[in-house]
């Protein structure tokens, strides 16, 4: 009696448990980003900034001197696809988006939450290297997220460079 | 004498509620009331820079509007000598906050500019800070409001949209002083006077309010806070407020604040 008791609580327990750690898993994928989203055009960072060294700021021109670094618009992908490589079938694509005069709906990566007022500028004439946060982007074909982008990230490394007010609440939030 | 110099600058040290020996600068407002005229320009800006919803009749009768920056007015006497005093009142970002003191999770606190800044992460709503204000500048966030459509575009992009159970209040727009020290530092100099102006004194068009920093003696405000008008609200509490009013001098000679 005592044996078959005891079986039914633990078979209920375990019920309950794989319930609940399913349910977080399925919370936890589903709310957590993406880390290399599928793109709407497969643009390669290897081969632009990889194999031929394009420099960031050719197409993330306000990087040094704005909050955002900027996603090029499709004038400034056509500046050189007009010429090079208009027969490739991602071209094709890029060239569709240049006729119909519509944006190209990159899906953002590196996803900051509106509270951040975090600025490229100050980073870059701070004199930080793009790879130390977004990583050796110019050997990804499909961008991916390689840092944390949490507080406890950033906070280690205005700690580790002595950021004047680098730890105030105020420097960063908003 | 140098000994009793030096056990009152550690006692100075001691009260000193914020953590830090001397403030990297003291940002203080200076707001002459000879010039406020009450046109109320700067609830008005105050609302358009800092993403400030407008909550509507009802709730604001329930004393739930979330102005950061408001007009007392105070009308003396009877109707053919009437005298109508304002004053506009936003948080005062005294130095010795009661605020700082009453919040359990340490959302407020003092930052090295002087301020009395607000953490809306950290906030959970506990409303202490509000009853601890003695010039009732802090506001909660009841509800979210979200502005319509085509509104939404007017949002400040610098100013975070706050959520429903948060306590908010003036920040002397933080935003602004941020982008001065920033714009600063790609000239490379240090922040000079007249770099900074909050929204309200932007908006204020007679100019009664005056923003600087009072750690820089050149500074206009440093001038200004040394007038014989000079006066704190609710001095007699000892918070330190950072913002000081020049008293109204009226015909026959007498400062109307004198109460």
């Amino acid at each position: 009696m005592l044996n078959i008791k005891a079986i039914i609580y633990v078979a209920a327990g375990v019920v309950v448990f794989g319930a609940a750690f399913g349910i977080g898993y399925a919370l936890n994928t589903y709310y957590s980003p993406d880390l290399d989203p599928v793109q709407p055009i497969n643009f390669s960072h290897k081969i632009h900034a990889g194999d031929n060294k394009i420099p960031c700021i050719y197409c993330h021109i306000y990087a040094d001197r704005s909050r955002v670094s900027g996603v090029p618009n499709v004038q400034r992908c056509m500046g050189c696809h007009k010429i090079i490589k208009t027969d490739s079938p991602e071209i094709i694509k890029l060239t569709g988006y240049w006729e119909r005069k519509e944006p190209i709906a990159w899906v953002k990566v590196h996803n900051l939450p509106d509270h951040v007022g975090f600025t490229h500028k100050r980073h870059i004439k701070a004199g930080l290297d793009c790879k130390l946060c977004h990583g050796d982007v110019a050997s990804m074909s499909r961008v991916k997220r390689v840092s944390s982008l949490q507080m406890g990230w950033c906070l280690n490394c205005h700690e580790k460079r002595e950021v004047v007010n680098g730890k105030d609440c105020w420097t960063c939030h908003q | 004498m140098s000994i009793f110099s030096k056990v009152k600058d550690r006692l100075e040290d001691l009260r000193r509620p914020g953590y830090f020996k001397k403030y990297d600068h003291k940002f203080t407002m200076v707001i002459d009331l000879d010039r406020c005229n009450g046109c109320g320009a700067c609830v008005s800006a105050c609302y358009a820079e800092n993403n400030l919803p407008v909550v509507g009749k009802e709730e604001c009768g329930k004393s739930r509007a979330l102005n950061w920056i408001r007009i007392e007015r105070y009308v003396e006497g009877e109707y053919p000598d009437v005298k109508v005093k304002f004053i506009p009142v936003m948080c005062q970002h005294c130095s010795k906050a009661p605020c700082e003191t009453a919040c359990p999770v340490y959302a407020t606190y003092h930052n090295q500019d002087g301020l009395n800044v607000q953490v809306y992460n950290r906030c959970v709503g506990t409303f202490t800070c509000a009853t601890y204000c003695p010039y009732d500048a802090r506001r909660f966030n009841w509800f979210t409001y979200k502005r319509e459509k085509p509104l939404d575009q007017q949002y400040n992009p610098d100013v975070t949209v706050r959520e429903m159970g948060i306590m908010e209040k003036g920040t002397f727009c933080i935003q602004r002083i941020r982008a001065a020290k920033d714009r600063a530092k790609d000239e490379k100099r240090a922040l000079k006077d007249g770099d900074v102006t909050p929204a309200c004194a932007q908006a204020c068009p007679t100019g009664a309010m005056v923003f600087g920093d009072l750690n820089d003696p050149e500074s206009r405000v440093s001038k200004l806070a040394k007038s014989p008008r000079r006066f704190r609200l609710l001095e007699e509490l000892n918070t330190d407020p950072s913002v000081i009013y020049l008293k109204r001098v009226m015909k026959d000679g007498r400062g109307t604040s004198e109460e």
